[in-house]
């Protein structure tokens, strides 16, 4: 009797509709996920404009020591290693969150 | 003849109006008229599509309700449910560059001069967005945290003499994004256009040579298709990109000192 009752039951029950609505719903977002950064192109773009702008900022920053401060000559060959190692920095960043990324949707 | 060739022709701002302004006058350029345009026409297709507001959404009404998905869905994968607080700015950067690099997809527009136009295509308007990325991460960090939104520059678990060389290395890092971010897109928009415009100038020139000119010209007017179809990809690409770093540097204003 009660086995027979059961599936019109949770049918109807709102808390049921809910959960099988919300499972329905993760497989959705699984499948559409956002596409992944991936390709050559876009890698070479991403790392190189990183580290790109990490250098110019950097001898940007020392150039404006330099002018306004006074260091002359020390702040720009400073700010630039300053820059490198900031553009190494960000791009480690990159490919730190990159690869957690890769982590989260497979 | 050059110019149906120059590849870089296309990238020319000229002006349309001008508007005076005490001494001064402000030029309304092309630029400004396809900023203007692409904000009205994304006004104007959301609300025609949501004008409707079915339980059972048309095709218009739908692909609006998938827009809006794909960004929440975005936001909350980058930043968490707390970023979904900042859900009308990313919408409207993410909505602005695909209408503005969608645009320039158009070789003729109903603009003066009946040319397309990318302002996407010119780093200082990239790097103004980039820069307005960067004005609500730091106010929003420094009104939320206080000065505990500067923690970003000391990481944690350092002895103290290595700050001396860590905070400047981390705070050019800082400064390098907005630079970064506006580099990115128009970089990609810049080369793409420029290689459209290269190939498509090939088929031009071959054209003019007779016949034999004529049958050359296919090769390189296939190659237009098909870098036509890639720039596409790569308009959506762009403005996707832009929006989910913008995600990534707002949860830096959401908790700091949490890489």
């Amino acid at each position: 009797m009660s086995c027979r009752n059961e599936p019109k039951l949770s049918a109807s029950d709102p808390d049921d509709f809910e959960r099988r609505l919300n499972t329905r719903l993760e497989e959705h977002r699984a499948r559409h996920a956002p596409p992944r950064d991936s390709g050559a192109w876009k890698l070479a773009v991403r790392y190189g404009s990183e580290f790109a702008g990490g250098v110019i900022v950097g001898a940007g920053l020392g150039y404006l020591a330099d002018r306004f401060l006074g260091w002359t000559p020390w702040g720009l060959p400073a700010g630039v290693l300053m820059g490198f190692a900031a553009g190494v920095l960000n791009v480690v960043r990159a490919a730190q969150s990159m690869s957690r990324s890769d982590d989260a949707s497979h | 003849m050059a110019d149906a060739t120059n590849p870089i022709k296309q990238f020319e701002i000229h002006s349309i109006a001008g508007i005076p302004f005490g001494d001064w006058k402000f030029d309304f350029t092309n630029s400004s008229y396809f900023m203007v345009t692409s904000v009205i026409l994304v006004s104007l297709l959301l609300s025609l599509a949501m004008s409707r507001r079915a339980l059972t959404p048309g095709r218009a009404q739908s692909m609006v309700e998938m827009l809006y998905e794909f960004v929440t869905a975005m936001i909350r994968s980058m930043a968490g449910d707390a970023g979904l607080k900042f859900f009308p700015f990313v919408f409207t950067l993410f909505a602005f560059i695909l209408m503005g690099n969608m645009l320039g997809m158009l070789p003729y527009f109903p603009a003066p001069g009946f040319h397309g136009f990318t302002f996407t295509s010119h780093l200082i308007i990239t790097f103004a967005l980039a820069m307005s990325v960067m004005a609500v991460v730091i106010g929003y960090g420094v009104f939320r945290h206080g000065f505990k939104f500067f923690s970003l520059f000391f990481p944690s678990g350092v002895p103290w003499p290595l700050y001396f060389l860590l905070t400047p290395i981390e705070i050019i890092s800082f400064l390098s994004r907005p630079v970064t971010l506006g580099v990115r897109l128009f970089a990609n928009m810049l080369a793409g256009h420029i290689l459209l415009k290269v190939f498509a100038g090939f088929v031009v020139m071959l054209g003019s040579m007779g016949a034999i000119g004529i049958a050359a010209a296919i090769a390189p007017l296939a190659m237009v298709v098909a870098l036509t179809a890639l720039e596409l990809l790569v308009a959506f690409l762009q403005a996707y990109v832009f929006a989910v770093l913008t995600c990534i540097y707002l949860s830096d204003a959401l908790e700091p000192g949490h890489h």
